[in-house]
């Protein structure tokens, strides 16, 4: 079976996040990935939470999950010899993606300029945190100082304490995704007979470009002279996250034409036409509000979170539960859909990971291959395809080259 | 598609798009698209009001909307017209649907009227891509399948995104990303770790994450077909495009059966990880501390002797361990700083940390506007305004955004009489049954109410 990508060679450089998930999306539809890790391997590598709690390189769940599809090979950098590796490899790729601090390629001799001599159909995607220009260039960050100067962070939470960030990586698994875009995009342009180029990616421009509020209100600031505000808990009418018995939903029931089918569904169509409701929020009777909500948590309050979301579902009302990592990878929805994937692992055994993202109807996804052991694919590389011998592959290895 | 002329060209150039996406997500993967080259063509109805898209269904004039400003209203409270005027076409003026709709022409079409569905069709022989994130009821009712499609346009390359896909028990299930957020776990992750989620607030992460993931399912199959002629069907729902973020913790619970807690603004093993508050009105400081020497840097700055002395704080594992008094006392030191002054004494001695930026602090950042982030378009219905810019450069490509938000029915001329071959008689025809024009029947258009 054909998959999407077929035939396009990645030399991956990167580790932790971004990188890393911007070649998992390559490796998982079908290109060929080879990661090239130091010698103590990819930092994910030592992130837990790891298999039954046994911190070990090969049990972390972030870098199981990220690194599916793709081929491992060690490399000290710092080293000539390893960096004359690295050119070679460079040379037979299609693609090469770093996260290397700005500037720090170039002086080891695989920049832009030194990578695409004699070629001018290389993508190479750099993926730093600022980009590789501007007054922040150098600085320091990592996910949240990210989120918090370039997202939406100020927005997440309460107004009644202090700002939150988003839950794990996500600044860096959205900006891995655009670099996977970004990479794509150049690709496509090769293959139609244009040149290569230099991705200059940085995740604080991706989160200021993020669809999840920031764009949407950096737009509406620019109109209004406005900056937006974190609202306090449970402020906005009929709408926003509520309790049941066995768990939260987040409905939005402030919607005028379904306003008369919730009244009923919530045992209060009396109040349906009620003037009150025509007026705007903050010039309705706190009173009335407050017997709307109260007969609305009553309401909730008699089933459950599933139940209450099917009910309002049934009227064209907008939401959700607020499910946890257990509701979720049990929820008979994805599981009929089979988005989870088992793969096995010589360390951990079968587990079940997030399958794939896409269905597609004439180059379906092939099940996934583990993500490699550090330095799988040494020999295979360095031995039967640059044509290393078993004696200078000790040697190297002696050496700490490999 | 044709090769590329020049080799520094958009790589879309010459790849059109069928749109008829709604709210954020949709919009986005054509947003992304349309920044690269592709011509967008967005098919929307004039007939009637498409919900929470241009934001027709809820005008707000001018003075209410100034009123909830300085009431405070909850944050999405106003419309963001350009000086808050919803003026005679406020459908054009959303900063909603305007901080998408670049690079972008639209139709006034219906898809769900017979005369609407054949333009509709008439448009998809003409494109290589058609994007849609509709609950699939509705596309169902529409009467378009992908087998219709593929026997208009053997080559179509379709998009398809509902909220949770065009199966199972929660297929038709309507939401918002927020909502889709929820039922992916998200919601519950990023809470406080000692308040419940009613205290979270909502987030648009499915609809950013699935933005993305769409652009590159889309460009990846056209490089299917550049290769081998076959366009085809991509099923990508929102749910499941960002199910892949949350692999860390899905892992945790299938490989050790442990169900990750809400997490705030902690991390799992490095001290202090947080944010801080810092002189003036919710103003914060994000710090990141991972090692001795940072936390060494840190003490230097806050001139804090007391905290570098303290035992509990004198190791990694110790800091972790006493994260709650560590928050504490620092939290009292920051708050006397000014968070922009703290910001760079900090970055100067190695502390990785960070201003939480609102979106005015945002539009004035000087890193952002060195590197051209921000850009300016100017149209009939905004006038000249700021916009965020690209996700991404690319070193030898130079890319603007090319034109302003797209007006209602801006581009049907061009695309019934010259795209897609209609007669001046059949096309005044089809605006004589109000399924072309450019402007909403005034009937449908009514003030908000308070659920609005």
């Amino acid at each position: 079976m054909t998959e999407l990508l077929e035939g396009i060679r990645v030399l991956d450089l990167t580790s932790n996040v971004a990188g890393p998930f911007a070649t998992k999306l390559l490796a998982d539809y079908g290109a060929d990935v080879l990661k090239v890790e130091p010698p103590d391997g990819d930092a994910a590598r030592r992130e837990p939470p790891f298999f039954h709690d046994e911190p070990h390189p090969e049990k972390s769940a972030l870098f199981l999950h990220l690194n599916t599809n793709k081929r491992s090979v060690t490399l000290n950098l710092e080293q000539a010899e390893a960096r004359e590796i690295v050119s070679r490899l460079a040379a037979d790729a299609d693609v090469v993606v770093e996260d290397f601090a700005p500037g720090r390629l170039d002086g080891w001799g695989l920049g832009w300029e030194q990578l695409t001599a004699g070629r001018d159909d290389l993508v190479l995607a750099s993926i730093t945190a600022f980009g590789q220009s501007g007054p922040y260039r150098d600085y320091l960050a990592s996910e949240i100082t990210l989120q918090a100067m370039g997202g939406p962070l100020h927005l997440n939470g309460t107004a009644e304490r202090e700002p939150l960030k988003l839950a794990g990586h996500v600044a860096h698994y959205h900006a891995g995704a655009a670099a996977a875009l970004a990479i794509m995009l150049t690709r496509l342009r090769v293959e139609m007979g244009g040149a290569g180029d230099h991705i200059d990616l940085a995740v604080y421009e991706c989160q200021a470009g993020f669809r999840d509020r920031r764009t949407v209100f950096l737009t509406h600031a620019a109109y209004t002279g406005r900056a937006m505000h974190r609202p306090p808990a449970g402020s906005r009418f009929l709408s926003g996250v509520r309790p049941t018995p066995d768990g939260y939903v987040n409905l939005l029931v402030a919607a005028p034409r379904h306003l008369d089918e919730f009244l009923a569904l919530i045992g209060r169509a009396d109040l349906a036409g009620h003037p009150e409701f025509r007026k705007t929020v903050v010039d309705m009777s706190p009173d009335f509000a407050a017997e709307v909500e109260g007969a609305y948590l009553a309401w909730l309050m008699s089933s459950s979170k599933q139940e209450a979301l099917a009910a309002t579902q049934a009227i064209g009302i907008l939401g959700g539960a607020i499910l946890t990592t257990e509701d979720l990878v049990r929820d008979p929805h994805y599981r009929e859909r089979g988005a989870w994937e088992t793969i096995d692992h010589p360390m951990t055994g079968p587990v079940e990971y997030p399958g794939r993202q896409l269905i597609l109807s004439e180059t379906p996804r092939a099940q996934a291959r583990r993500a490699p052991l550090l330095g799988e694919h040494n020999r295979e590389v360095f031995g039967d395809r640059l044509g290393y011998s078993d004696e200078q592959l000790g040697r190297l290895r002696a050496q700490g080259v490999i | 598609m044709t090769a590329n002329r020049d080799r520094h060209g958009l790589p879309l150039e010459g790849v059109r798009v069928a749109d008829i996406t709604v709210v954020w997500a949709g919009p986005h993967v054509t947003q992304l698209l349309g920044e690269w080259g592709a011509d967008i063509v967005r098919v929307e109805p004039v007939n009637r009001i498409q919900p929470y898209s241009r934001g027709a269904e809820r005008i707000m004039p001018r003075e209410q909307a100034k009123r909830l400003a300085a009431a405070g209203a909850a944050a999405a409270g106003t419309p963001g017209y350009p000086d808050d005027d919803p003026r005679e076409d406020p459908w054009n003026r959303s900063a909603s649907f305007n901080s998408h709709a670049r690079n972008k022409r639209s139709m006034a079409c219906d898809v769900m009227s017979p005369e609407g569905r054949e333009a509709f069709m008439r448009l998809i022989e003409r494109s290589d891509v058609f994007v849609e994130n509709n609950v699939p009821a509705t596309i169902e009712r529409a009467g378009i399948t992908y087998e219709q499609l593929r026997e208009r346009n053997p080559r179509i390359i379709v998009l398809r995104m509902p909220a949770y896909g065009l199966s199972g028990p929660y297929k038709n299930y309507r939401g918002f990303g927020t909502h889709v957020e929820g039922m992916i776990g998200h919601h519950h992750l990023r809470g406080y770790p000692d308040m419940t989620p009613e205290a979270t607030g909502e987030a648009f992460t499915a609809d950013a994450m699935a933005g993305v993931m769409g652009a590159l399912a889309v460009t990846m199959a056209l490089r299917h077909r550049n290769r081998t002629g076959q366009g085809q069907q991509i099923e990508m729902p929102l749910a499941e495009a960002f199910l892949p973020v949350l692999g860390q913790p899905i892992l945790d619970y299938t490989m050790n059966g442990r169900v990750a807690p809400p997490q705030g603004n902690g991390h799992p093993w490095r001290a202090p990880h947080g944010v801080y508050r810092c002189a003036g009105d919710d103003q914060w400081i994000a710090i990141d501390v991972g090692s001795d020497e940072a936390f060494g840097a840190l003490c230097r700055v806050l001139g804090d002797d007391a905290l570098a002395a303290d035992a509990r704080f004198a190791t990694p594992e110790g800091r972790w361990e006493h994260t709650a008094a560590l928050d504490a006392a620092l939290g009292e030191r920051t708050a006397t700083w000014d968070k922009s002054a703290l910001f760079h004494a900090l970055q100067a001695a190695g502390v990785t940390a960070a201003p939480v930026h609102d979106e005015l602090e945002a539009l004035a950042d000087p890193q952002l506007n060195a590197r051209g982030f921000f850009e300016q378009l100017d149209g009939p219905s905004t006038g000249l305004q700021t916009y965020p810019g690209l996700l991404f450069h690319l070193r030898d490509t130079p890319n603007r955004l090319r034109t302003p938000p797209v007006r209602l029915g801006e581009h049907n001329e061009e695309i019934y009489l010259d795209l897609l071959g209609y007669s001046r008689e059949e096309y005044d025809a089809l605006a004589a049954k109000g399924l072309i024009g450019t402007r909403y029947p005034p009937a449908l258009l009514a003030a908000p109410g308070a659920s609005g």
